[in-house]
C-alpha cells in the first residue's frame, strides 16, 4: 500500500453507508405515464436476478394481457392472487399475507399507487409495501409520476386529468433505488398507435387527451426532475456522510398559512415543493382560527382537515393558531419560529371592503425578514373564496369611532332630506344608523350612537334649532320615545351581535381543540407530546408555553415555545409547587404570584403527569381559559400515554437484555468446555493407551493438548478484558509510540497460527509518533490480526500498512478471506457477534474485535471495518489514531 | 456385528474432539468413524451400519434432538449422546426420545468407553434375554418375578419389583424419570418424580448391602437411575 492512493474512505462514513439493518430495500420504476415498459424492464431485471441465483417472487403484475409481458413471466414464481367479494364482483388482490408467509428475497408488487379492495388491510398498496419492507422482504415496484401525491396539482393543470390514486412524496422518498424508464414521447405514441400501450376502458375518454404530444412532453420533464431530486438527496446524504462541507440549507424555515377553501391542498404541496428546493427545509402549515370570523363555508372544515392531514404526510408540522387579528397572529408566530419563507393563496375573487385590508397587502407591510410567496392557483374547481382579509387593528374604541361616524353620515342625510322635505321622517334615518352599528360592531357602540343621535335628533332638527332645549312640548315626547327606541334597538342589535359572536368563538375554540388533540395523541414520545403541548398552549394564550416533567426526584424542562434554555430559580419553586400539592401556582394565583408564568399540574388518568406554565400576553378572557384547561386535560393524558409506551419499550429492551445474556451463557459455556474436552480427552487418552499408540499419534495428542490450553487462555483474556472495559476498570496509560514497532510486535506474536499465511508489511520511512498505551494497542492489532487468519484460507495473504491521512495516523490490516455481508458490517465489533453463524464456530469467541474498538476508543481512536475489498473477498480494518500536536523536544 | 472391530461413528463438528477420540477408539479396539456435521453423520449411519454412535447435541445443521429422530427412523443401534452439563432439558428429551445413554463435556476418555461397552453390551443381551440378572449375592429372576439375597428371598411390593426390574433390564445404562413412571405407574403419572424418591428409597433399602451409601441403583440427578452391577 503507498500513500498516494485515493483517499481512503473515512470510518464513520463507512459505518454511515450500511443504514437499516433488518430493513428490505425498495426499487421503484419510475416513468412519465402508462406504457413506457416499466413492468417490462423490471420482469426482465428479476429475470437476471433470478438466474444469478436470488429469491424471487412476483408479487403482483398487471400484463394487461400484453404478450410481450407475459412471457417474461414464464420461469418466475408467481403467487396467486387473494380474491375479495365487493359489490357482487369478485376483485383479485396482491395477498400479503401470502408474501409475508412466503418471505422471498426479492418481491415484485406492480403498481406502487394502487387502492386496494375496501377490507383489505391497508386502503393503499404502498402500504402494503411498507409493512413487506418493515419484515425485511425487499420489494421493486413501479410508479407513474401522475400519481405523486405533490404532483397531482401540476399534472391536473398539465393534462386536465384528476388523478384519484396517489402516492405521498414520502413513500418515493423511502426508496433506496429509482430507476428511470425513459422514452421519448414520440416513441410511446408510435406503441400506442401499434396498440401496444393498455389503456383502462373507463380511462378511454381520458385517454386521447392525457396521451397528446405535449402533455407527455411536460410528463417526462417532471419524471426526469424527480428523478434527479432522488439521485440529489442521496448525494447530499453520500457528502454529509464523507464529511464533505457542503451548502446545506441554511436555517431555512417555510411557514404555509391556509384557510378552509379549496386552495388548502395547493398551498400545501407547494410548500412541500419549496422546502425540497430548499434542502428538505423545515415547514409549517398553519391555519389561523378567528373567533369572530364569518363561518366557513360548507365543507370548509373537511377541507382544511384534509389539508393538514395532507401536510402531515406530506412531512410538514401542522399548527392551529388562533387570534382574532389574522396577520399579527401569523407574524407573531413567524418570528417565535423563526419563519423565512411565508406562503400564502390569493382569492381569485375580487372584495372591496374599506375595512379591511387584504392579508397579502398586510403582511408585505409587516413581515420583516421573510420572504412572502403568494401563490395564485385557483385550486378545486369548486372553491368557496377565500376570506383570508383582516380587520382593522384591534382597537378598543375602533367600534365607537365606526358608530360616531355612521350617525354623522345619518346626520349629514338626514339635513339633506330635511331640505328637500321638511316632514320626512327624519328619525328613522338616525334609527338605521343605530341598528347598523348594533349589528356591525356590538352592544356598547349601539348604545353611543343611540345617545349620539338623540342629541344630534335634537340639536340639529327639533325647535329650537342649534339648542338643546326643546320648545313643541309635543316635540318632547317626540324625543323621549325616539331616545327610547333608539336605546332599546342599539341594546338589543348589539346584544345579538355579541350573543353570535360568542357562539362563533366557542365554535372555533373546539374545532381549535380537535386539531391540538389530533397533533397530541399522534405524539408517540413524551417529548414530541410534551413540544406539541407546549406549542398549543404557546398559540392559544398567544404567549410564551413550557412543559416540565419528573425526571428523578425533580422536574426538568421538556419543551418549551419559544425555545428556552431554563426557567428562573423562582419559576421553578412555583412550578415545584405546583408538582407537589397538584395546584395551580404562579402569576395570578395566590402561590408565589411574583412569578411572570402560571404553573397548573397536567392530572393524567392515574397520576400527575407533569407540569404546564404560560407566560400570557394579554389576560385570558374566560372562554380561552376553558379552551387551556381542555388542552391541559388533553395533555396529561398524552403524557401518560407516551410514558407508558416507554416504559413498555423498556421492558422490551430488558427481555432483548435477557435474551443477550442467555446468548453470552451459552457462548461462554460453549468456548470454555470445548478446549477443555479436547484438553481431558486428550490426556486420558495418553494416561490409559499411552503405551499402544505411535509416537507420532502421542505427539499429536499433546500437540492438540497445547494448543487448547493456549486457546483457552487467549479466551479467558478475552473476558477479562471485557470484563475491564465494561466494568470501566480500564486504565490507559499513554505514551509516545511509533505504531511500526507495536505492529511488528503484533506480528511476532501471532507467527505461530499464521500456517501457511504470508504477511506483507506497508510501512513509511517516516512517520509520527501517537500517544498511546502499546499493550492495549498490540492487543487490539493480535486480536484483529487472530480474525484475519481465522477467516481467510491457508496461502492467502494478510496485508499491515500504516500511514498518516491527514490529523491522523492510520493502522490497516487487509486480508483475502470471503469478507463480511454489507448488512454485518456495522455489527462487526458487537460482542458474541460470530454467535450469530454456527458455522463459524470454533474460530473464537466473538469478543476479539469488541475488546479491539473498546481499546482503540479507550485511547481516542477510531476503528472501521470494510468489506469486500477486490473482487467480493476481503476485509480490511482500518484503526486510526490522532497525532499529538506537540511532540516532546527531544524526539524532534 | 460386522467384522472383528465393533464401528463406532463420531459426530462432532469439533475436529479436536476427533482428533483424539481416534486414537482412543482405535487403542481400544474399535474402528472409529468421522461425520461433522449431522447431515454428513446420517448419511454414514446409513451407509456403514456402525455398531454404535457417539452424537454430539450441539451440532450446526440439525439440533441434537431432531438428529436423534432422524437416525432412530432407520436405526436402533446404541446411540450416546455428548451434552454440556447446562443442556439438561435437550439431553432428558433425547433419552426419551431413544437415546441409549449420554457423558457430559469435559468427558475424560475411559468414561466414554465404559459407557460405550455397557451400550454395546446391552444390545446383546435383549437380542439373546437374560432371564436372571446377578450382582454380588444379589439375584434378579425376570421369569419367576423373584429376588433372592443369598438364597432368601425378598419381599418386595408389585410397584418395588416393577421398578426394580425396569432397571434391572436397563443392563447398566441410564433409565429416565419420565420412562421408569410410565412404565411402572403409567402415563398420567410422568411428572409425579416424587413417586420415584420415595420407592427408590424404599428398594434400596431392601436390595443395597449397604443402604447409605448405594452402589447397585445410583442416581443420575435430575435425569434418572442406572442400575451398575
Amino acid at each position: 500500500m503507498s500513500m498516494d492512493e485515493p483517499r481512503r474512505p473515512d470510518p464513520d462514513a463507512l459505518l454511515a453507508a450500511t443504514k437499516q439493518p433488518g430493513r428490505g430495500r425498495l426499487k421503484v420504476f419510475l416513468g412519465m405515464s402508462p406504457g413506457v415498459g416499466k413492468t417490462f424492464e423490471m420482469l426482465r431485471a428479476a429475470r437476471r436476478r433470478k438466474a444469478e441465483g436470488g429469491d424471487v417472487v412476483v408479487g403482483v403484475v398487471e400484463t394487461h394481457g400484453r404478450r410481450e409481458t407475459q412471457s417474461l413471466l414464464r420461469g418466475l414464481e408467481v403467487m396467486a392472487r387473494r380474491p375479495i367479494e365487493y359489490r357482487e364482483r369478485t376483485l383479485l388482490e396482491f395477498d400479503l399475507d401470502g408474501a409475508l408467509a412466503r418471505r422471498p428475497q426479492l418481491l415484485l408488487v406492480d403498481e406502487y399507487a394502487h387502492s386496494n379492495a375496501p377490507s383489505s388491510r391497508h386502503a393503499k398498496r404502498w402500504q402494503d409495501v411498507e409493512e413487506l419492507l418493515a419484515a425485511g422482504i425487499d420489494v421493486w415496484t413501479t410508479l407513474n409520476v401522475q400519481h405523486l401525491e405533490s404532483l397531482r396539482e401540476v399534472v391536473w393543470k398539465i393534462t386536465g386529468v384528476r388523478q384519484r390514486e396517489t402516492v405521498p412524496d414520502s413513500a418515493l422518498s423511502r426508496a433506496d433505488e429509482i430507476e428511470l424508464i425513459d422514452i421519448t414521447p414520440s416513441e410511446l405514441r408510435e406503441r400506442m398507435a401499434e396498440g401496444k400501450v393498455y389503456i383502462g376502458d373507463t380511462a378511454r375518454l381520458a385517454a386521447e387527451r392525457f396521451f397528446k404530444p405535449e402533455n407527455l412532453t411536460a410528463l417526462r420533464e417532471l419524471a426526469l426532475r424527480r428523478a434527479a431530486q432522488t439521485v440529489d438527496d442521496q448525494l447530499i446524504g453520500a457528502m454529509k456522510a464523507a464529511g464533505v462541507e457542503g451548502p446545506w440549507a441554511a436555517g431555512e424555515r417555510i411557514l404555509v398559512l391556509v384557510g378552509p377553501d379549496g386552495a388548502a391542498g395547493a398551498l400545501v404541496r407547494t410548500g412541500r415543493r419549496l422546502s425540497d428546493m430548499m434542502m428538505d427545509a423545515p415547514w409549517i402549515v398553519a391555519h389561523v382560527e378567528r373567533p369572530n370570523a364569518p363561518p366557513a363555508p360548507a365543507g370548509g372544515q373537511a377541507r382544511l382537515n384534509e389539508a393538514l392531514k395532507l401536510a402531515e404526510q406530506l412531512g410538514a408540522v401542522s399548527v392551529v393558531l388562533t387570534g382574532d387579528d389574522l396577520v399579527a397572529s401569523v407574524l407573531d408566530y413567524a418570528r417565535r419560529n423563526n419563519v423565512t419563507q411565508i406562503v400564502v393563496g390569493k382569492s381569485s375573487k375580487r372584495r372591496r371592503n374599506p375595512f379591511r385590508r387584504s392579508l397579502i397587502r398586510a403582511l408585505l407591510d409587516e413581515a420583516q425578514g421573510a420572504a412572502l410567496h403568494v401563490v395564485t392557483e385557483q385550486g378545486e374547481p369548486e372553491p368557496a373564496p377565500v376570506r383570508h382579509t383582516v380587520p382593522l387593528r384591534a382597537w378598543p374604541w375602533a367600534g365607537h369611532v365606526a358608530a360616531i361616524v355612521l350617525v354623522v353620515v345619518a346626520a349629514l342625510l338626514a339635513s339633506v332630506t330635511f331640505q328637500v322635505a321638511e316632514t320626512a321622517n327624519l328619525a328613522m334615518i338616525f334609527m338605521l344608523s343605530v341598528l347598523v352599528s348594533g349589528l356591525a360592531f356590538g352592544l356598547w357602540p349601539a348604545l353611543t350612537a343611540a345617545t349620539l343621535s338623540a342629541f344630534i335628533y335634537n340639536f340639529f332638527f327639533l325647535e329650537p334649532r342649534l339648542t338643546v332645549r326643546i320648545g313643541h312640548p309635543a316635540d318632547v315626547l317626540t324625543f323621549g320615545v325616539f331616545f327610547a327606541v333608539a336605546l332599546t334597538t342599539g341594546w338589543l342589535t348589539g346584544r345579538i351581535r355579541d350573543q353570535a359572536r360568542a357562539v362563533a368563538q366557542r365554535a372555533s375554540a373546539i374545532s381549535a381543540l380537535l386539531a391540538a388533540s389530533r397533533r397530541l395523541s399522534s405524539a408517540a414520545k413524551q417529548d414530541t407530546a410534551a413540544q406539541a403541548l407546549a406549542e398549543q398552549l404557546a398559540a392559544a394564550t398567544s404567549g410564551a408555553a413550557v412543559v416540565l416533567t419528573p425526571e428523578r426526584d425533580d422536574l426538568a424542562l421538556t419543551a418549551a415555545s419559544p425555545a428556552l434554555e431554563a426557567l428562573a430559580p423562582g419559576d421553578m419553586a412555583a412550578a415545584r409547587w405546583a408538582w407537589e400539592k397538584g395546584e395551580p401556582a404562579g402569576a395570578g394565583t395566590g402561590t408565589l404570584p411574583n412569578s411572570s408564568w402560571t404553573f397548573r399540574p397536567l392530572q393524567g388518568v392515574k397520576a400527575r403527569a407533569g407540569v404546564a406554565g404560560v407566560e400570557p400576553k394579554a389576560l385570558a378572557a374566560e372562554d380561552n381559559e376553558r379552551f387551556v384547561a381542555a388542552l391541559l386535560d388533553q395533555g396529561a393524558v398524552a403524557l401518560e400515554r407516551a410514558e407508558f409506551a416507554a416504559q413498555a419499550a423498556d421492558a422490551e429492551a430488558l427481555r432483548r437484555t435477557d435474551r443477550l445474556r442467555g446468548a453470552l451463557l451459552n457462548s461462554v459455556s460453549h468456548d470454555l468446555r470445548t478446549p477443555l474436552s479436547t484438553v481431558l480427552g486428550s490426556v486420558t487418552t495418553l494416561l490409559d493407551y499411552g503405551k499402544s499408540l505411535k509416537p507420532n499419534v502421542q505427539h499429536d495428542l499433546l500437540q492438540s493438548i497445547r494448543e487448547e490450553a493456549e486457546r483457552l487462555n487467549r479466551y479467558v483474556g478475552d473476558l477479562l478484558d471485557m470484563t475491564r472495559l465494561e466494568g470501566g476498570a480500564l486504565v490507559t496509560r499513554r505514551e509516545w509510540v511509533d505504531i511500526r514497532d507495536v505492529l511488528r510486535a503484533a506480528v511476532e506474536r501471532v507467527q505461530r497460527r499464521l500456517d501457511k499465511r504470508a504477511v506483507s508489511r506497508d510501512f513509511p520511512d517516516q512517520l509520527s509518533m501517537v500517544k498511546a498505551d502499546a499493550s492495549l494497542l498490540e492487543q487490539a492489532l493480535v486480536n484483529i490480526l487472530e480474525n484475519a487468519i481465522a477467516y481467510s484460507p491457508d496461502g492467502s495473504a494478510i496485508e499491515v500498512a500504516a500511514y498518516e491521512d491527514r490529523g491522523n495516523v492510520v493502522i490497516s490490516i487487509e486480508d483475502e478471506g470471503r469478507g463480511i455481508p454489507t448488512e454485518e458490517l456495522e455489527r462487526v465489533f458487537e460482542k458474541f457477534r460470530r454467535m450469530e453463524e454456527a458455522t463459524d464456530r470454533g474460530k473464537g469467541a466473538g469478543l476479539g474485535l469488541a475488546i479491539s474498538k473498546g481499546f482503540v476508543e479507550a485511547m481516542g481512536g477510531r476503528i472501521a471495518a470494510a468489506s469486500p475489498i477486490h473482487e467480493g473477498l476481503g476485509t480490511r480494518i482500518l484503526i486510526s489514531m490522532p497525532k499529538e500536536h506537540t511532540m516532546p523536544g527531544h524526539m524532534l | 456385528m460386522s467384522a472383528n472391530r465393533p464401528r463406532i461413528l463420531v459426530i462432532d463438528d469439533e475436529p479436536q474432539i476427533h482428533r483424539f477420540l481416534q486414537p482412543a477408539l482405535e487403542a481400544a479396539g474399535y474402528e472409529p468413524i468421522r461425520a461433522d456435521t449431522a447431515t454428513e453423520g446420517l448419511k454414514e449411519i446409513a451407509r456403514k451400519a456402525p455398531d454404535a454412535v457417539v452424537l454430539d447435541l450441539g451440532l450446526p445443521d440439525f439440533d441434537g434432538k431432531e438428529a436423534l429422530t432422524k437416525a432412530r427412523a432407520f436405526y436402533d443401534g446404541p446411540i450416546i449422546v455428548l451434552s454440556a452439563r447446562d443442556k439438561e432439558t435437550e439431553k432428558i428429551d433425547t433419552l426419551d426420545m431413544g437415546a441409549d445413554d449420554y457423558v457430559e463435556k469435559p468427558f475424560g476418555v475411559g468414561e466414554l468407553l465404559a459407557r460405550l461397552r455397557v451400550a454395546l453390551r446391552h444390545r446383546l443381551q435383549s437380542a439373546g434375554a437374560e432371564p436372571v440378572v446377578t450382582a454380588g449375592d444379589l439375584t434378579v429372576d425376570l421369569v419367576k418375578r423373584l429376588v433372592t439375597r443369598a438364597g432368601h428371598a425378598i419381599r418386595l411390593s408389585p410397584k418395588e419389583y416393577d421398578l426394580l426390574a425396569q432397571l434391572v433390564v436397563g443392563g447398566g445404562k441410564v433409565v429416565t424419570h419420565r420412562q421408569l413412571l410410565t412404565a411402572v405407574w403409567g402415563p398420567a403419572h410422568e411428572d409425579d418424580v416424587q413417586y420415584l424418591r420415595v420407592f427408590v428409597a424404599q428398594l434400596r433399602q431392601k436390595v443395597e448391602p449397604d443402604p447409605a451409601s448405594p452402589t447397585l441403583i445410583t442416581t443420575e440427578p435430575g435425569v434418572g437411575y442406572r442400575w451398575t452391577a
